[in-house]
């Protein structure tokens, strides 16, 4: 009983912190499927909208799929999501297993360079590369695109390959060398097969990443925009359904991402380029 | 002679990483200082920073990036904390919290600001947020009014905070957890209450990994963008190099701003880096 009443103090916590997080996914889940009358409309007449789900509709959605930039601009977002996951493996694999390998001072030094990289400002990066790229014909394309958010995720792909390669056993990556397996053999028959879960969600926190990015989207591809950028454009224009549909879109994916990662987005690995 | 060879194939293998964080990071920032120094017609001048140190822009808009920042961090550390501190804990539904606290790391910036923002949570009137303290019977603030700007900093920075706090939190839980219980029950038996266990033990055992929240989040909280474009009605340094960069007569001086920028956040790094560096000595 004492325990019990002892208790009372965490759950309250909890309670307020869930209320807080999971609100405004229940405002976006109301925008998008309650009728306009109940929400942007009461709103902007000045009224208060309501907090329950007052009616339904899928009015929205069909609304915001008639409109055929939708369908561009979720094309675009995959295919630049899926090719920044896949470079992040390309170069992040390499570099974790030789960062895994070298002395751990030396170690620290590159993991901090990458770390320092990832923390300069995207504003200021955006604006030289867009010149850049605009000579090289990369603007708008998904590939320049691609390119450019890769340098946000590969330090944490990195960081996160190297916290999944550092808890392998060490015998078994110095027996495979031992019988005579190439270098590049042993990484990706031995060492990527064992390592499997932590390159699954590096890749799709990559993938995530990507798909929410917006800094480098509006810089470098504003006319053939991502999901995101869409957004961004509806509701400056004023198309407020719309945008909630589009957004309903955006984070349906990620939310179950995040539910199947939960596990792996560990406190050390965001803090990998800093530890030691 | 096997270990430099050892050595060598890894150097190797970290190479592309190296280049390319080298090719699109920090090329593009030496890019950006440099050309902050020029005009159209390629001369070297200090002109474009002169302009910006007269006008009041650049000045509020530093002083905007400092308030967001400060109050941002308070908030997220604060509530981290108290997450940290409970999933130190057991307790039934633990799992549940566990993954209901992370969701909003997840969803997009943009998602978020839509969310929170003009034509929803922080309407200016009869937002969500209004809707709530109605019933609760409290006043009801025009959060994105211009004029109002202790609510337009704070609508700010709850919706950031929102989007944020997770990460710090996990990265705090990281540093609890290798504190050792002992500790905890030693300093109980010897009569510390909860609150004097928390600054004689956890705070100073966790500066470590303060520092490293502080770099991620107070570097983060200097580049917000997409936020500050949909939620805060006033300029902060990003949305000054935005605003410029996109009319053709003041490229410049959004470098300069953008320079600026970047000056911030190295000065940022480097003094948290020193903290940690005394930290760990002491």
């Amino acid at each position: 009983m004492n325990r019990a009443w002892r208790l009372i103090p965490l759950y309250i916590g909890v309670v307020i912190i869930l209320l807080y997080t999971l609100f405004p996914l229940y405002i976006l889940f109301l925008l998008a499927f309650t009728p306009a009358a109940y929400t942007t409309i009461a709103i902007h007449s000045g009224n208060y909208p309501t907090l329950y789900p007052a009616g339904f509709t899928l009015y929205n959605l069909q609304a915001a799929f008639g409109i055929p930039e939708i369908m561009t601009a979720l094309i675009k977002s995959l295919e630049t999501a899926f090719l920044v996951g896949g470079l992040a493996l390309l170069i992040g694999i390499p570099a974790a297993y030789g960062l895994s390998r070298l002395k751990p001072k030396i170690a620290s030094i590159i993991s901090t360079t990458l770390f320092f990289a990832n923390m300069l400002p995207s504003v200021t990066i955006a604006i030289p590369i867009s010149a850049t790229f605009l000579r090289l014909g990369l603007n708008e394309t998904f590939l320049g695109l691609a390119l450019a958010q890769e340098l946000i995720v590969l330090p944490l792909t990195v960081f996160m390959l190297l916290g999944a390669f550092q808890s392998l056993p060490r015998e078994i990556v110095s027996q495979a060398r031992v019988d005579g397996a190439g270098l590049m053999t042993t990484i990706y028959t031995v060492i990527v097969p064992l390592a499997k879960a932590g390159v699954a969600a590096a890749f799709l926190l990559s993938w995530m990443m990507s798909w929410d990015e917006f800094t480098f989207a509006v810089f470098l591809s504003p006319a053939q925009p991502t999901l995101p950028i869409l957004i961004y454009e509806y509701v400056t224009r004023g198309y407020i359904l719309e945008a909630a549909a589009f957004s309903m879109i955006v984070t349906i994916p990620v939310v179950v991402l995040v539910i199947f990662m939960a596990k792996f987005l560990k406190g050390e690995i965001l803090a990998g380029g800093l530890n030691g | 002679m096997f270990r430099w060879k050892e050595d060598y194939t890894a150097y190797l293998l970290i190479l592309p990483a190296i280049v390319y964080v080298a090719f699109f990071s920090f090329v593009p920032s030496i890019q950006a200082v440099y050309e902050s120094f020029q005009t159209p017609s390629k001369q070297f001048v200090l002109s474009n920073y002169q302009l910006l140190f007269q006008g009041t822009d650049l000045r509020n808009s530093i002083y905007n990036t400092v308030v967001v920042t400060l109050l941002a961090l308070a908030i997220q550390f604060l509530v981290a904390m108290v997450i940290a501190t409970i999933l130190m804990k057991e307790f039934r539904g633990k799992n549940f919290f566990q993954v209901g606290f992370m969701i909003p790391f997840g969803v997009a910036t943009i998602v978020a600001s839509y969310v929170f923002g003009n034509d929803n949570i922080f309407a200016i009137s009869g937002g969500y947020a209004n809707t709530i303290l109605h019933y609760i019977g409290l006043p009801q603030p025009q959060w994105i009014n211009p004029n109002n700007y202790i609510f337009n900093v704070l609508g700010l920075v709850i919706a950031d905070s929102w989007k944020n706090t997770p990460i710090v939190a996990i990265v705090l839980l990281a540093g609890m957890t290798t504190i050792p219980p002992d500790i905890y029950a030693a300093a109980t038996v010897d009569g510390a209450g909860a609150i004097s266990r928390f600054l004689r033990i956890t705070l100073p055992n966790l500066s470590n990994y303060i520092a490293i929240a502080l770099i991620i989040r107070g570097v983060s909280e200097f580049n917000i963008f997409a936020m500050a474009q949909f939620l805060f009605p006033h300029k902060i340094l990003t949305t000054l190099v935005f605003s410029y960069y996109g009319i053709s007569g003041t490229t410049y001086l959004s470098y300069a701003v953008a320079t600026i920028l970047l000056a911030f956040i190295v000065l940022f790094s480097t003094l948290v880096l020193l903290y940690r560096s005394w930290s760990q000595k002491s």
